[in-house]
């Protein structure tokens, strides 16, 4: 296990410096000379140009920049934003990634608890009406063109239905006046959504440590508890109807990510189910007399899991390229969007940036679905 | 040595089971008029070649029928109720509490993701046998006890065990409801011999102790003759034979008995498995007229591929045969 995890950070370590290579000659290998897009834009006073050169060493050879590109990654220096003057690239990623990975995480946990939990259901009972409606419905949007489904989805719930918004971060009427920036309010969501996650997982480990067979429901009325205890609490802060604006603006794109990425773990998980519920220990199950439920969670489903569990690498990539096409269409301004404007704005250092985030960010994704792999099958853990 | 109950009524009764096979070939009757009893602390053998409906009758007793599988007729009445017309919860209920099972690919019984000790605590906790976890895992350590295991060995996950600890665990996991009757379906044949022999004594050991019924499927002559008091040969889905162990082996009544006999060399010689005959079973959507035997029949009469055989009885003996052999006393109409 630990020899499993060693291994893997050196392959990530490895990856990483591949990425921010990569970066650095993508952007050389644009047109145009990278120094000449430092000293010659207006933005940048004439004295801060000398500097910004000799710190990036743009006066020297490639392979010189190269290094000090490198060594100023690692240090987390990637120079001033052009088109956010004179605001540090650092500065802005830190402020879009979290809205990216709010929205991301989201998606893919719900497409990812939906796919699974429709997968689940169709393989068990075959030939319903359930499999037809699920397995068209989802084969069309996982085929859809993202983009115009997301204009699609914008034209019926903001302007037909006129339920949500039409985009952006949050609405700047409502925040008029607001004490807070939204970075604060949204921080402070981030927080609240952790500490929720955290709470309903001990409650889950204390309920199963406890011992008793009838533990029933009782854990999950506690953290549906939880769950009512935050709207009321944020209530009482005076910022609720800030967190509510920010909310609402988020319901659209995770909508539309979801229902465009669904269909694959769906899809996925009923053709594990199948084969799961043909093996031997299901049967042995269902002769134990367990509930027709517990055979169809506990052991169908949860070791049709374990492949679903390995492709969500992939839908991860798929959803890191989708948030791109989202953010963009929803205005949502998160590292996606981020890097559309600056490659539009030639915006070279958040460019190189960006890709650098998005790429540890993928990198780091990918570790987290191997150890929760690694966690959920008991083979590979005691190897 | 038949036994029965003391209020005279068997522990299972099994009339007239019929189970079919829907497929695209047709209707497979996989089992046909299959009707035996099996007494308390009984052990009752069931053999015959690959394909002929073992493992068929196991699960109709167990109701755990695959979707394209449809009973046609029969009872299964255990301690006298009957568990065909029962409903999915009842039968639920009944399932390993009363009849357990010890499978036929035991090694692929348990669940590769839980700990072994879980997945026995879990059918205990099912039917409600123990009040706490606590109390389910003190049993599980006696279960393991009982078989042979170390009880350190239940927090312990299946790839972790060699193919004869798993035997024993799913043994184990079969004991864990006191059940009345336990099947178990070639409970030894993935182990090589040692252990294979090992594992029957002491799963003989264990049904002889708690005195239940015990149903033993296997292809290997050696082991009915090892663990069982009576002894059902299996044709074609149907039963064509079934007398006391010794009475079948020693003289067998049915041409098909007497050729997997002959086909195996010594009975408490070295083992070999059933199924050196010459010729194949039948296809079963296409069946020959009369007695399904009489292709592969060396008595073979023109009656035989007439008309299916009636019961020659011998004692507590019987067979499907026109012209049974070492002597019947009397032949009636079935
Ligand atoms: N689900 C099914 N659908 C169609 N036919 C089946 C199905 N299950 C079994 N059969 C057929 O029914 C017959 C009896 O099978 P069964 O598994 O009961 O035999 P068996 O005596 O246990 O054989 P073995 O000794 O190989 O275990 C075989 O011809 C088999 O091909
Ligand atoms: S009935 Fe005829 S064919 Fe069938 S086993 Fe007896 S003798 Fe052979
Ligand atoms: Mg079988």
């Amino acid at each position: 296990m630990t020899n499993y995890l060693l291994r893997r950070s050196g392959q990530m370590v490895l990856t990483l410096f591949l990425i921010v290579t990569l970066a650095f000659f993508l952007v050389q290998a644009q047109p145009g000379d990278y120094a000449a897009f430092y000293s010659l834009n207006p933005d940048i006073p004439a004295e801060a140009r000398e500097q910004i050169k000799a710190s990036f060493g743009l006066d020297k050879p490639l392979w010189q920049q190269y290094l000090i590109h490198m060594k100023n990654t690692l240090t987390g220096n990637f120079g001033v934003s052009f088109g956010h003057y004179p605001r540090p690239v650092i500065e802005v990623l830190a402020e879009r990634l979290p809205r990216t990975i709010v929205l991301f995480l989201s998606a893919t946990a719900v497409s990812f608890y939906l796919g699974f939990f429709l997968g689940k259901a169709i393989a068990w009972r075959r030939g319903g009406v359930l499999e037809y409606a699920a397995t068209i419905s989802g084969a069309t949007l996982f085929t859809a063109f993202t983009p115009a489904f997301a204009l699609m989805m914008i034209w019926i719930f903001a302007f037909k239905l006129g339920w949500l918004p039409v985009g952006k971060f949050l609405d700047p009427l409502i925040w008029r006046g607001a004490e807070v920036t939204a970075n604060h309010v949204f921080s402070y969501m981030l927080a609240t959504a952790a500490a929720f996650v955290v709470f309903a997982f001990l409650t889950l480990l204390v309920a199963r440590k406890s011992g008793r067979f009838a533990t029933g429901r009782l854990p999950f009325l506690i953290i549906a508890a939880g769950a009512v205890a935050i709207p009321v609490a944020w209530a009482f802060t005076g910022i609720g109807y800030l967190a509510l604006d920010i909310l609402r603006h988020m319901i659209l794109p995770i909508a539309t990510l979801t229902l465009i990425s669904f269909a694959g773990t769906m899809l996925l998980t009923r053709n594990s189910m199948l084969e799961t519920m043909r093996e031997d220990y299901v049967m042995a199950a269902r002769a134990k007399g367990l509930p027709e439920k517990v055979v169809r969670d506990r052991h169908a489903a949860r070791n049709a899991l374990l492949p679903v569990i390995t492709s969500l690498v992939y839908s991860l990539i798929f959803a890191i390229d989708g948030s791109v096409i989202i953010e963009g269409v929803f205005s949502w301004p998160g590292t996606g969007m981020t890097l559309l404007q600056a490659v539009r704005s030639e915006d070279l250092p958040l460019v190189m940036g960006a890709m650098v985030f998005i790429g540890l960010f993928s990198l780091l994704a990918h570790v987290i679905v191997d150890v929760l792999y690694v966690y959920l099958d008991p083979r590979i853990r005691y190897q | 040595m038949t036994m029965t109950t003391a209020d005279n009524q068997p522990l299972l009764k099994v009339v007239d089971l019929s189970l079919s096979y829907l497929t695209r070939q047709g209707p497979v009757p996989a089992v046909q008029s299959v009707s035996f009893e099996l007494g308390r602390g009984q052990s009752l053998g069931l053999v015959g070649e690959s394909g002929c409906g073992k493992t068929s009758v196991a699960n109709c007793l167990m109701r755990l029928l695959p979707d394209n599988g449809r009973l046609t007729s029969g009872q299964v009445l255990l301690e006298g109720q009957d568990l065909l017309p029962m409903s999915e919860e009842e039968i639920r209920r009944f399932r390993w509490r009363r009849m357990a099972m010890v499978f036929q690919a035991a090694m692929n019984a348990l669940d590769p993701v839980y700990r072994v000790g879980q997945q026995v605590v879990e059918a205990i906790e099912a039917h409600g046998i123990e009040e706490t976890t606590a109390q389910a895992r003190q049993r599980v350590a006696r279960l393991f006890r009982m078989v042979g295991l170390d009880p350190q060995l239940m927090d312990r996950y299946p790839h972790e065990f060699s193919g004869g600890m798993r035997q024993r665990a799913v043994i184990a996991m079969a004991l864990a409801c006191d059940p009345a009757v336990i099947i178990s379906d070639e409970p030894t044949t993935a182990l090589d011999v040692i252990v294979q022999d090992r594992i029957l004594r002491e799963l003989k050991g264990v049904q002889r102790e708690l005195s239940m019924g015990m149903i033993y499927i296997t292809h290997d002559i050696g082991a009915v003759a090892e663990v069982t008091d009576r002894v059902g040969v299996m044709y074609a889905g149907r039963l064509v034979e079934l007398g006391d162990t010794v009475d079948v082996l020693h003289a067998p009544m049915h041409p098909y008995t007497a050729a997997l006999m002959s086909s195996f060399p010594s009975i408490s010689g070295e083992k070999k498995a059933l199924g050196t005959l010459p010729g194949e079973p039948p296809n079963l959507v296409n069946l020959p007229t009369g007695c399904p035997f009489h292709p592969r029949c060396a008595h073979a009469t023109e009656e035989c591929r007439r008309e299916f055989p009636p019961q020659a009885q011998r004692g507590s003996q019987w067979a499907a045969c026109w012209h049974p052999l070492n002597g019947a006393q009397e032949s009636e109409q079935s």
